[in-house]
């Protein structure tokens, strides 16, 4: 049992840092794409692609006027009068953990308020490498989970922090996916470039290796898109998650959760028993949008649940 | 004088209302020249009852999923009776000092100083006639105010409805080391059309709770029903209360006083 | 050896005696000061700030931008507190601290002490502090002020004065538990070589204050705070660590059948005792200021319907109101027939006549103070104001002369400090917590502040002050 407003802190406190993590990986992405050589147009929709999948876009046409990798770079990554980007994020995530202070341990407050401060210089100087800056959000990120991992009280301070983890990464998982579910729509024969896209979304998520070690196989889209929606080992894959999302709402106190977990346990079920080649069918951009819609749903009954203070 | 009372107050609003808490002082006070005979209130929801510090009656109304009208209504039969003194649980020195709806600014200083020399001599007669002028300087005339407005404000504008006129009063009476408090309640009157719900004051004259209507320059008797006292409208007015969502809220208060068959 | 600056004459020194003989409670501290370098010494107080900007971040006030932290400086050298001398102040804070409950008790109650003409009954009715709201409530064990801090001072005479009791929402103690925290982590061997009272166990006597403080059992207890930007909340959210008690904020919070109630995520639980670090004023918006998003509508019903404990209780402010501190000395008389054992400073009431004459032809000396002001501010320090200063108060106190009280410039004692300019001598106080329940329980020490700009006599953190650990040795 704990105080609503917690837990709700918990939650987005791991939501955005979760969140600033998946945009490191999208950029990431769609920089090592737009530096591959390819037509103007190609590079462009690269570019463009973390601002329309974030729904950035609008915001970012009010500021700039044209789109360039460093002005996308400085607005999704550095800007703070940005709500959404990187900076912005851990902002939120480090307020979160501000307002809980006394329920996360001092090594948990120090790294994450470490991370805020380091976000602010970054902010404050820009970036020089843009590879590293990656990789510092990443790694930010793995080290509060592992800190989180080794000190904190196994109890709901922590089920509500994985909870927010999960849900938040399902949605980007989803939306990533999505980024390249146009790459499907063409009868065209793969491209070089497609194996390309579908390469960099697989180390974008860190999942290379494993698509390997499960396939042993050449990069095809069709088991890039199994593997990302379906594979229950792979980490970051949306059955993955609703896994962990069933079995820590299974463990909360008390019967206000039924909503919610009837729903996790229907889109879990869903998960568990599709074929990538049904899901190929209906097409991947309409499945993964149906799925937005679920995650984004289970996420309204969890707040009703459990996280609605007044 | 046997009064019935029929008060109706609807509240809407043109947003969601996501919560909403209301105090209210809408029972007549238990005293001994006033007795309530019977009285009920229809609430949207169970309200829970309690005195407060000064023997008002009120009740907790608490809504959580209030829609966007809140309709209340209080309706009974007071018995009222003149020429009887009032109970004095309380110490009179609580209501000599200034909240914020009752302060003095230096225009009302002036007023009030003003009559320091008569009122030390000739007391309840010289408030008398502070009541009047003070009238003079202020008519009653409504929409220039609201529950917000301060003494000074009031004064300062010249006119003022009677929640303003107690205001102005009491903050006149405190400034001269006179104990004062604010009264709300009903007035039964014989033309119809004429507002029935009401505020006075009361101040402290030496050994009595004299009341001042200061709208009507009369003194108040017993066609005045009291509901609630403290020391300015926000302690002592019918309804206080906060809310969460609802956009703007519209109030609309009927308050209607028959005189009952005397046999 | 290290030179220590030498104090003034007219000045009682903590360390030193006025032959700079050492008073023999400090012998042991200083023979171990001379042992160590300055290099080892200076190096302690950079760790001791390095290891306090890393916990300060946490309880600094956060703008989004500035992130100023206000750090309260900490210095390494402990006031110390001999057994006996700390025995009698704890006998006199018991005490003092009982007399004022049953003051609170009184003029919410009776009000004997004003028929029996002790306090004009205006004084405390017409109190701005009073809170008429909480006539007619009856609390357990007549407990008002469950938490108070009270300010004293040595003077040149060598007695301890009250300057001040803090009985609404006093702050600071998380500093004392800090401050020994730190000190035991600088320096262990100096806890080895004495016998130090422990003051760690703060956190459970306050919360078996609190448990007691209601008739309920097993009762819920949470920390109410106005929240995280709060300049207190480090402290807020350290106290209800260290209780193991929600921290809670109004919003977490609603009444429903006259019974608080807080929304979690196992459903409503209710709350038996609140301890709040919020204001009386901002409480309830329904009873107090209408504009207060911090407070819990309905609280105060819930509260004098005796469903919930409130600590410390609503209006206890007009106990430590300025106006009304020169009278605690006699309701230590009525209430327990019994003689102070604490000092009160002399007052001049400026609302009497002959006293505000006295006051005005002696502005030069003295001490003057607003009545209801706090953390040394809307206060003129005779001595050391300008001419332009005294007339501009002089106008002041003329224009409202019941605002005002005087006091005698009291000569606070020192205690040898670490300056820029090595060890000098500064002016201190202390402010033991007393917690008040069914019995009293204080720990031994308090918190020490002091004024670190020579021959300043203001203590207040948010005025340059600093603090120290106090000690005080076992027998």
């Amino acid at each position: 049992m704990m105080l609503s407003r917690t837990a709700d802190h918990l939650y987005w406190m791991s939501r955005y840092l979760e969140r600033a993590e998946n945009l490191a990986r999208l950029l990431d992405v769609s920089f090592s794409l737009a530096l591959l050589p390819q037509s103007k147009n190609g590079a462009r929709s690269e570019i463009s692609a973390p601002l329309v999948i974030t729904e950035m876009l609008e915001e970012y046409n009010r500021k700039h006027d044209e789109l360039t990798p460093e002005k996308l770079l400085d607005f999704v990554a550095l800007d703070r009068s940005n709500p959404a980007s990187i900076v912005s994020c851990i902002r939120q995530a480090r307020e979160n953990a501000h307002a809980v202070r006394g329920k996360i341990t001092a090594e948990m407050w120090e790294n994450i308020n470490a991370t805020w401060i380091e976000a602010r210089e970054y902010a404050a100087k820009g970036i020089d490498n843009v590879g590293a800056f990656f990789d510092w959000v990443k790694e930010r990120s793995h080290l509060f989970r592992g800190v989180t991992y080794g000190t904190i009280l196994r109890g709901d301070a922590y089920s509500f922090i994985r909870l927010g983890t999960f849900i938040e990464r399902a949605d980007n998982t989803a939306r990533l996916l999505d980024v390249k579910a146009h790459l499907l729509q063409s009868d065209e024969a793969a491209s070089a470039s497609d194996y390309y896209a579908w390469s960099a979304l697989l180390k974008a998520l860190s999942a290379y290796e494993a698509y390997l070690e499960i396939y042993r196989d050449a990069v095809t889209a069709r088991q890039v898109t199994e593997m990302l929606i379906l594979s229950p080992r792979l980490p970051r894959s949306l059955r993955a998650c609703l896994e962990a999302i069933c079995k820590i709402l299974a463990q909360l106190e008390g019967d206000n959760g039924r909503l919610a977990q009837r729903d996790a346990a229907a889109l879990l079920a869903e998960l568990k028993f599709a074929s990538v080649d049904e899901i190929l069918d209906e097409g991947l951009h309409d499945y993964l949008a149906e799925c937005l819609i679920d995650i984004n749903g289970l996420g309204d009954r969890i707040y009703q649940a459990y996280l609605k203070a007044a | 004088m046997k009064l019935h009372i029929h008060h109706e107050t609807v509240y809407r609003y043109d947003a969601a209302l996501l919560h909403s808490a209301q105090l209210l002082r809408l029972t007549p006070r238990a005293d001994r020249d006033q007795q309530v005979i019977d009285w009920s209130l229809a609430l949207p929801a169970p309200a829970s009852a309690s005195d407060d510090a000064y023997g008002n009656r009120q009740h907790l109304l608490v809504l959580d999923t209030p829609g966007d009208t809140i309709r209340i209504v209080a309706e009974g039969t007071v018995e009222t009776r003149s020429n009887v003194s009032a109970d004095q649980p309380l110490p009179a020195e609580l209501f000599l000092r200034p909240t914020p709806l009752t302060g003095c600014d230096a225009a009302l200083t002036a007023f009030a100083e003003g009559y320091r020399t008569l009122v030390t001599h000739h007391g309840r007669e010289a408030l008398l006639d502070l009541m009047a002028d003070l009238l003079d300087r202020m008519p009653y005339l409504p929409g220039q105010t609201d529950a917000t407005t301060t003494a000074a404000a009031a004064y300062a504008l010249g006119q003022g409805v009677c929640q303003d006129h107690a205001h102005v009063f009491i903050a006149a009476c405190r400034l001269l080391g006179i104990p004062a408090r604010y009264v709300s309640g009903y007035l039964y009157t014989e033309h119809d059309g004429h507002v029935a719900s009401h505020a006075w004051a009361q101040a402290w004259t030496g050994n009595r709770w004299d009341g001042f209507d200061v709208s009507n320059n009369c003194t108040p008797d017993e066609r005045y029903v009291r509901l609630a006292l403290g020391l300015d409208y926000l302690e002592a007015g019918p309804v206080r209360g906060v809310r969460r969502g609802g956009g703007t809220e519209s109030l609309q208060s009927l308050a209607k006083v028959a005189l009952m068959d005397q046999q | 050896m290290h030179r220590i600056e030498p104090p003034a004459a007219s000045i009682y020194d903590e360390m030193l005696a006025s032959d700079l003989a050492v008073r023999p409670h400090y012998d042991e501290f200083l023979r171990w000061l001379n042992q160590q370098s300055a290099e080892t010494l200076s190096q302690r107080r950079q760790e001791a700030e390095l290891l306090f900007h890393r916990v300060g971040i946490t309880f600094a006030v956060y703008g989004d931008d500035n992130d100023a932290e206000r750090l309260i400086p900490f210095d390494t050298i402990p006031r110390i507190l001999p057994a006996d001398e700390w025995q009698r102040l704890e006998a006199g804070l018991r005490q003092r601290v009982a007399a004022l409950n049953a003051f609170l008790h009184d003029i919410y109650h009776d009000g004997h002490i004003l028929k029996a003409g002790l306090i004009p009954a205006e004084q405390v009715l017409a109190n701005a502090q009073y809170q008429t709201a909480m006539r007619g409530v009856n609390l357990p064990h007549g407990i008002y002020s469950h938490i108070s801090g009270v300010d004293v001072i040595r003077h040149n005479d060598g007695d301890c004065y009250v300057l001040e009791d803090n009985l609404r929402v006093p702050s600071g103690v998380s500093y004392m538990l800090e401050n020994r925290k730190m000190m035991m982590r600088l320096f262990p061997e100096l806890f080895a070589r004495h016998a130090v009272a422990p003051v760690e166990h703060y956190p459970s006597l306050l919360l078996d204050t609190l448990r007691h403080a209601t008739f309920a059992d097993n009762p819920t207890v949470v920390v109410l705070t106005p929240g995280h930007y709060n300049s207190a909340y480090f402290e807020h959210a350290f106290l209800a660590q260290q209780m193991g008690v929600e921290l809670v904020e109004g919003r977490d919070l609603f009444v429903r059948n006259d019974r608080v109630f807080m929304r979690t995520t196992a459903g409503h639980k209710q709350v038996d005792v609140i301890y709040r670090r919020v204001d009386d004023n901002f409480l309830d918006p329904l009873a107090f200021r209408s504009d207060s998003s911090l407070g819990v509508p309905g609280l105060l019903a819930a509260y004098r319907a005796g469903n919930v404990i409130l600590a410390n209780a609503i209006g206890t402010g007009v106990a430590d109101d300025k106006s009304i501190y020169p009278y605690v000395p006699d309701m230590v008389r009525f209430y327990l027939d019994e003689e102070p054992l604490l000092k009160n400073v002399p007052t001049w009431q400026c609302r009497k006549p002959a006293d505000l004459s006295h006051v005005l032809a002696n502005l030069d000396d003295l001490v003057v103070k607003e009545v209801h002001g706090a953390g040394g501010y809307g206060m003129l320090i005779g001595p050391k104001a300008s001419r332009a200063e005294i007339a501009e108060f002089r106008c002041r106190i003329i224009a409202d002369p019941a605002n005002y009280i005087a006091q005698p410039t009291l000569a606070l004692s020192t205690c040898p400090t670490f300056v820029e300019e090595g060890i000098a001598p500064r002016h201190i106080d202390l402010r033991p917590f007393v917690l008040a329940g069914k019995e009293v329980k204080i720990v031994p020490g308090g918190l020490a502040r002091v004024a670190l700009q020579r021959g300043s006599l203001v203590v207040n953190s948010s005025q340059g002050g600093g603090t120290k650990d106090a000690w005080v040795l076992e027998a």
